[in-house]
């Protein structure tokens, strides 16, 4: 058989598929907490580790985590890397920094920008806060934290976070 | 049959059937599942030798939606885990051939689906050929009227002879806590119901709904320990027919027939009259009528109750989560045999069969024989 001298049909099929997902509860206690600018965690029964976003079960220990703690907005970059090629969806002038933050008192991170300083100027160790929406623009979801700043204070030694990377 | 290794059953946990849990994502969902289904089989994680679950990207709106799960069944230290893109049944089976293989021991069998985040409908239309069906915009319930008509023509079975079907599955549904419809109606009611897609009525079709489940396997050795009633697995076998519906004989399921003969074999049994209870995986009364034909058993129909109990559960037509349907027709076999039934039990019930289904019109199919007895000395 002579193969077709004109492209063979096709169809083309926009897929529609509704789909809603739901936060869960501990999920939704921690993105409502973002609007009174809270970051919420929760601690393991078996390990006392605390993680953040809160989790029902700690993944490690397999063991529930039904308490809830609130943590500082405070924290150390551990990693780190600096964006040097626009990302589509994002307006934000290049080069800039993502790292993950690991807030005093959780044993994970949580990641963010960096900003408010030079690039280069971001090392791990890097102290950090938070930076909020204003009042009344937080609607209780991860942008609510603008991004990281420097505090200024002393680096943190690798050995203080090492086992958090 | 050469002799296999001995494999049973030991331990089941569910979560509540509901139309949709707003408050648990669906790794939160199976988290108290899992620990319960271990504790039910008196061990810990680290005494479990392997993991696999059953359920759907498309259900659940991800791509590799398992990995989510990873966490709340316990990976950690790294595991052997598996997954199958199917009704957490054929997980079980996954894991019944690793067990042969003697890669692992013990095992635990995860079943979840949120249906309630997505469109159900939708996504069984895309199970489809894009080209000729799926465009035409036919889902389950349309290609199951489709079948129901082709069988009622074929076998002479009216509407009435659905209705009656349907309400002995509501009769039994109200005797099982676990289900989602927990009330009997009458076939005179039922056939009130209006029709869905002609000539399936709303009370001839199951609800919407959504779980979790979690079943604990293990070989012969660890079983004893886990189990005061292990349910040891007889014989199994899974055949699979062409997608396409219309190169298919929608009113008979040559897959569960052959299914079936293959499981009967490994069982060494004659047939299926020598089960006391069967429960079968059919979404429609037409399909209970198919999957009784196939497997050997009388329609039921007119009052008829001879041979073995059928759908002691209620069947999906009282539940259907997505995903998990299928495992818990295994959980139900369990139950039977290992006196965990209730109010529903089988009395003297010694050995069972169970079917389960997926992809449209009976396109799939996997028949287990359990017992209460060792298979192979």
């Amino acid at each position: 058989m002579e193969p077709p001298k004109e492209r063979v049909k096709f169809i083309q099929t926009d897929l529609v598929l509704p789909y809603h997902y739901y936060a869960g509860d501990y999920k939704a206690l921690y993105l409502r907490a973002l609007k009174d600018k809270k970051i919420l965690g929760s601690k393991c029964s078996a390990t006392g580790k605390v993680f953040v976003p809160p989790l029902m079960s700690s993944p490690d220990a397999h063991a529930p985590c039904e308490e809830i703690v609130e943590l500082p907005d405070k924290g150390i970059v551990t990693t780190f890397c600096v964006v040097n090629v626009p990302v589509y969806g994002r307006d934000i002038e290049l080069p800039y920094v993502v790292a993950s933050v690991a807030l005093d008192g959780a044993d994970v991170s949580i990641y963010g920008l960096v900003q408010e300083c030079k690039a280069e100027d971001v090392e791990m160790g890097t102290r950090v806060q938070a930076v909020w929406k204003p009042d009344g623009e937080r609607q209780g979801d991860h942008t609510d934290i603008k991004y990281f700043k420097p505090t200024g204070e002393p680096k943190a030694p690798l050995e203080s976070f090492i086992h958090r990377l | 049959m050469s002799k296999l290794r001995n494999v049973a059953i030991v331990g089941f946990a569910q979560a509540p059937i509901v139309a949709d849990d707003p408050h648990r994502t669906a790794p939160e969902m199976l988290y108290p599942v899992v620990k319960q289904a271990l504790k039910n089989a008196n061990v810990e994680r680290k005494d479990i030798d392997y993991q696999c679950a059953g359920s759907s990207d498309y259900i659940d709106g991800r791509a590799f939606s398992f990995s989510q799960v990873m966490e709340v069944m316990g990976a950690w230290p790294p595991v052997q885990d598996s997954h199958v893109e199917m009704d957490a049944i054929w997980a079980a089976h996954l894991v019944w051939v690793k067990m042969q293989a003697e890669e692992c021991d013990t095992a635990i069998i995860a079943g979840f689906g949120k249906v309630s985040e997505g469109s159900p409908m939708h996504v069984l239309n895309l199970q489809l050929d894009p080209f000729y069906h799926a465009s035409l915009g036919l889902d389950h319930v349309s290609t199951s009227a489709l079948q129901a008509s082709a069988y009622m023509a074929k076998a002479g079975v009216d509407d009435a002879g659905l209705a009656e079907v349907a309400a002995r599955n509501r009769a039994a549904g109200a005797k099982n806590p676990d289900t989602q419809l927990r009330q009997a109606v009458s076939a005179a009611e039922l056939q009130k119901t209006p029709f869905v897609t002609s000539p399936l009525r709303e009370g001839y079709l199951p609800p919407i709904g959504e779980t979790a489940t979690c079943l604990v396997l293990a070989a012969e050795g660890k079983a004893e320990k886990m189990c005061d009633k292990p349910v040891w697995i007889h014989g199994v076998d899974h055949r699979i027919e062409l997608q396409t519906i219309g190169a298919r004989d929608l009113t008979s399921s040559a897959s569960t027939k052959l299914a079936a003969k293959n499981a009967f074999a490994m069982a060494g049994v004659k047939g299926v009259n020598d089960a006391q209870v069967v429960e079968l995986g059919s979404t429609t009364p037409v399909e209970e009528l198919i999957l009784r034909d196939a497997l050997g058993l009388s329609s039921g129909l007119g009052g008829k109750a001879d041979g073995p109990v059928v759908n002691p559960s209620g069947s999906p037509l009282c539940a259907n989560p997505l995903m998990n349907t299928g495992l818990l027709r295994l959980a139900e076999g369990f139950r039977q045999l290992s006196g965990r039934a209730g109010e529903r039990a089988v009395s003297g019930a010694k050995r069972a069969v169970v079917h389960a289904s997926a992809g449209h019109c009976l396109q799939q199919n996997i028949v287990w024989v359990l017992g209460t007895e060792r298979r192979w000395a």
